[in-house]
């Protein structure tokens, strides 16, 4: 029986062999270019992004507010939380009463629970007619305004513009870092807090200016501050005595979705 | 331009013996396309030729004529090689002198068993190529994978600051050959399991299409016997 060892003999070797060979390359090509197509655009995308982990915004207020707290400076070297407690009982509704409620002053006392609510609500009585104060204390230099005028601080294009721009990046940055918000965040909540420093960094005091009427919010804001601590300052006095011996910090969580 | 960044350039920095195992992932890939490919060709193309002759054979055409169209043929298929195979040896034996028809129904169910195995082989082929690259090269992406892992592993402890973005680069390409293992492996499985499949089923009618001869030869010859007794 003279039968043909292979098919490939009887069917021509271009249709046996070559051609699927051209297929199979043809296929390969196709994926080679969907990968390089579609690999791009992501990775360029993740590039571009660089700091925006947590939408909380650091909003610088103008020295113009500087006059205001002018009886801060002088408790600057005694420790933060007696001083609070010891410039509470004064009539006069200034910012401070409001940290009086953190959980750090009330648990070393055996307080019951009533105590607290009580001081909270007592607080948060004080934060409302505080902030409806210090929301006309500040006037044109209102909550509003300093969003509104964020950007234009942010565009300062001079030198120490720039110098001041990067300084505070680092700072947002390190806040960042240390916030961990509360479960009870939410989208539209606003904590403002007034940041003390000294020359070298350190930090002296942080307020609640303006209160998010979630205690626990405002903790979280006051704790992250607080935990980082130190910060990096520029050299120059000047710049400094004009933009961050005090400024204001706003903590806004922007990222979440409920 | 940041397109420059791309998994070409990945490719490009990834260490020899990675690049070694992308370069054979890619060639087992190639090939089993191109097996794949040949094999539902010729497939397809067993199949329908088997069903032109099935047709053909059933219309009631005489045996001895359709023998004599295949016979000088040399591009026979599947089927009407074993149609061959088996009227030949029935032809030849019969016309010997005295041949029963036991002697004859045995020699001509030997060609045809010999014809279908042929078939078969010649069906089955290149499919263990496809099995062995379905089973292998993920095993192979694998090992280039962690081969890339531990060398990038092993050039952070050099680092004073272990930062992500100075593994995220090294395990990123190591992971390519991962992904290439898969690209070869997944139709090369496909393609196997389909393809044995349709053997299997091209298998079973040639096996049955033998069997309907031999009781048609088996009567032709009995026949034969009967007239010449």
């Amino acid at each position: 029986m003279p039968e043909p060892l292979s098919y490939f003999g009887n069917l021509g070797q271009w249709r046996e062999q070559w051609l699927p060979l051209l297929l199979a390359i043809f296929v390969h090509a196709v994926a080679m270019s969907a990968l390089y197509d579609g690999w791009n655009p992501d990775f360029e995308v993740e590039n571009v992004v660089t700091p925006k982990f947590v939408n909380s915004k650091l909003i610088v207020m103008e020295p113009k507010s500087k006059p205001k707290p002018a009886p801060k400076p002088a408790k600057e070297p005694e420790p933060l939380k007696p001083i609070v407690q010891q410039v509470a009982p004064p009539p006069m509704p200034k910012p401070v009463p409001r940290t009086t409620p953190t959980p750090v002053k009330t648990q070393p006392k055996p307080d019951p629970d009533a105590i607290r609510k009580k001081a909270e609500q007592e607080a948060k009585r004080k934060a409302e007619a505080l902030r409806q104060q210090r929301l006309q204390e500040l006037s044109n230099q209102s909550f509003e305004d300093a969003i509104a005028t964020e950007d234009e601080n942010f565009d300062d294009v001079t030198e120490e513009g720039e110098a001041a721009k990067s300084f505070f990046q680092a700072i947002y940055d390190q806040v960042v870092a240390n916030w961990s918000r509360p479960p009870s965040a939410r989208n539209g909540m606003k904590a403002l807090l007034r940041v003390e420093l000294v020359p070298t960094g350190d930090l002296v005091n942080v307020t609640i200016v303006e209160s998010s009427d979630n205690p626990a919010f405002d903790r979280s804001a006051e704790q992250a501050v607080r935990k980082a601590g130190k910060f990096e300052v520029p050299k120059e006095s000047a710049l400094f005595e004009s933009k961050f011996r005090r400024f204001n910090l706003l903590f806004q969580p922007e990222d979440l979705f409920r | 331009m940041p397109e420059q960044l791309s998994i070409f350039e990945l490719i490009a920095n990834a260490s020899l013996l990675v690049q070694l195992v992308m370069a054979m992932l890619l060639a087992a890939s190639v090939a089993s396309w191109m097996m794949i490919f040949q094999r539902w060709m010729f497939l397809r193309k067993v199949t329908t030729e088997m069903e032109r002759f099935e047709e053909h054979f059933w219309s009631g055409i005489d045996l001895r004529k359709l023998y004599g169209q295949l016979e000088g043929a040399d591009d026979l298929t599947g089927i009407e090689k074993i149609f061959v195979a088996g009227f030949k040896e029935f032809s030849r034996l019969s016309e010997q002198a005295g041949a029963d028809t036991d002697a004859v129904m045995q020699g001509v169910q030997r060609s045809m068993r010999v014809a279908v195995s042929r078939e078969e082989e010649q069906l089955e082929r290149n499919l263990p190529f496809l099995a062995t690259v379905g089973s292998t090269s993920p095993y192979v992406g694998l090992f280039g994978t962690v081969w890339g892992i531990m060398n990038s592993f092993r050039s952070l402890a050099n680092m004073t600051q272990a930062t992500l973005a100075s593994v995220a680069p090294g395990i990123s390409e190591a992971l390519i050959a991962t992904a290439m293992g898969l690209f070869a492996a997944i139709p090369a499985v496909i393609g196997y399991n389909r393809f044995s499949a349709r053997v299997d089923v091209l298998m079973g009618r040639y096996e049955t299409f033998a069997d309907e001869l031999t009781s048609l030869l088996q009567r032709a010859a009995h026949a034969r016997q009967v007239k010449r007794d």
